[in-house]
């Protein structure tokens, strides 16, 4: 999903570059609200710790595998607007040191991935989160579900962006990319949903939107995880 | 381990190399900006900036292979493309390949995109593998990207070696155990690595900062030493891969 250079036109380019830069500059906002002098590192460790995750394949049918994306595992873990900036750092850093996505298509790649893939969705999963019962398999879910959705309306946004610029047809483009991510966005639900519920088991402090009540994490020495 | 990063071949000797980091990456965003909105028929304008982008290879001593190996990772989306070709059935004649019509206007459309997106990779290939990425963002903050940003980037990149080949090695010892997934129900395994590596990174990165509080480590980021100074060189660089994709796009 790492449109490159030269797929879009000037317009779209320019559009959700100016819709990426205002979010992420407002994340960078809360970010320099929210965190102290030791939390550059530990964010950074986020970003480095998505762009790893994102080498994992997991397999989907027959063989043939797809990779996590983590919008919503670093929303859930972070908080929307320091998610939101660990995938815009994940993604500079493929741009610039490995050539995977566009100079010109930054502003596109960081409005599906960053804005919608992992801010907008974050927004959906607190509502799904605030209409189901206050317990722990639900909050899985929800996020598994958001899971889901971020990743499916990130395709939906990469393929309407080409379609706008007159790279592919919308009405064969659209309904390509939304049939194969629904189909990879299950995998990156389960995967969520699994890597926050061993989280929460073993450090839950680690999670930050994880505001429900009841007996807290049964304790688990954190040397297991060493 | 094995990493596919870019800046491997950034200490190089060539005269590409010793400029100062600033010139390349106006020039190169410029070459990018202007290759990506030139209209797609001037053909002879795509030539020059490829000429120009070889001739840059040759001068900064890159190995073509790792120059042509980095360019592969556009393929799969100019594919992608090419498989809506047909679907385009709008003007401009068309031509029979077997069973499949394709436009010209569809044709015209993969060129464009196969041609730009080249050139723009390439530029950025050259850029990276140029430049140490610690100078790359020591240029970036000359040129006042606010310091957080590159700070946090720096450290990114950091960290980026040490969980990848982390997340390697939780690979090698899953694959040795027998694991062989090959549908989404046996995704588990997966979930359960990336907990992990969560968790493992999580507690190095603490101990890591402890760490760099120990060595007198007092936040705003890491200083490095850049040692490049804007001079004649740069600007006539900067000049010529700016401008001349400009002249071309004009004259042709």
């Amino acid at each position: 999903m790492h449109i490159p250079d030269g797929f879009l036109n000037a317009g779209v380019s320019v559009a959700t570059g100016a819709a990426a830069a205002g979010v992420v500059g407002y994340g960078l906002y809360r970010a320099r609200e929210e965190l102290d002098e030791k939390s550059v590192p530990l964010l950074a460790l986020g970003a480095a710790f998505i762009f790893a995750a994102q080498m994992l394949n997991f397999p989907v049918a027959g063989g043939t595998s797809g990779h996590f994306l983590g919008g919503m595992l670093a929303a859930v873990l972070l908080g929307p607007w320091l998610g939101g900036l660990v995938l815009t750092l994940v993604l500079l850093v493929q741009c610039l040191g490995f050539a995977d996505g566009g100079l010109t298509a930054l502003g596109a790649n960081v409005f599906n991935m960053a804005v919608i893939g992992t801010v907008a969705t974050y927004f959906l999963f607190r509502g799904l989160k605030a209409v189901l019962p206050r317990r722990r398999p639900y909050f899985l879910a929800a996020a598994g579900l958001g899971a889901w959705l971020s990743v499916v309306l990130a395709s939906g946004a990469c393929a309407v962006e080409l379609a706008l610029s007159g790279t592919s047809p919308l009405s064969v483009a659209l309904p390509a990319m939304l049939g194969i991510h629904a189909v990879i966005g299950v995998g990156e639900a389960v995967i969520t949903a699994l890597v926050l519920s061993v989280v929460l088991a073993v450090r839950p402090d680690l999670v930050r939107t994880y505001d429900l009540p009841g007996p807290s994490a049964v304790p688990v020495d954190s040397e297991v995880s060493r | 381990m094995k990493h596919a990063f870019l800046d491997r071949y950034s200490h190089l000797e060539s005269p590409v190399h010793r400029l100062d980091p600033r010139a390349k990456l106006v020039g190169f965003a410029t070459l990018v900006v202007v290759c990506v909105t030139t209209p797609p028929r001037l053909y002879a304008a795509f030539v020059a900036y490829l000429g120009l982008e070889a001739a840059l290879i040759v001068l900064s001593r890159l190995p073509w292979k790792h120059v042509l190996k980095r360019l592969l990772v556009v393929l799969p989306f100019i594919m992608v493309v090419a498989a809506f070709i047909p679907f385009f059935s709008k003007g401009g004649g068309s031509y029979n390949l077997g069973p499949v019509r394709i436009s010209g206007h569809g044709l015209l459309i993969l060129w464009n995109v196969a041609a730009k997106s080249t050139v723009s990779v390439l530029a950025v290939i050259i850029l990276s593998s140029t430049t140490p990425f610690s100078d790359l963002l020591g240029a970036m903050e000359k040129m006042r990207v606010p310091r957080l940003f590159t700070s946090l980037l720096s450290f990114t990149y950091r960290y980026i070696f040490v969980l990848v080949d982390e997340a390697q090695r939780m690979r090698r010892a899953r694959d040795s155990r027998g694991w062989s997934g090959k549908w989404l129900w046996q995704a588990k395994v997966v979930g359960h690595m990336i907990a992990a590596l969560f968790l493992r990174s999580y507690e190095r990165g603490e101990r890591v900062y402890a760490a760099m509080l120990a060595r007198g480590y007092g936040g705003g980021g890491v200083r490095t030493f850049y040692a490049y100074e804007l001079g004649i060189l740069e600007a006539g660089f900067a000049a010529l891969v700016a401008l001349f994709p400009l002249a071309a796009r004009l004259l042709s």
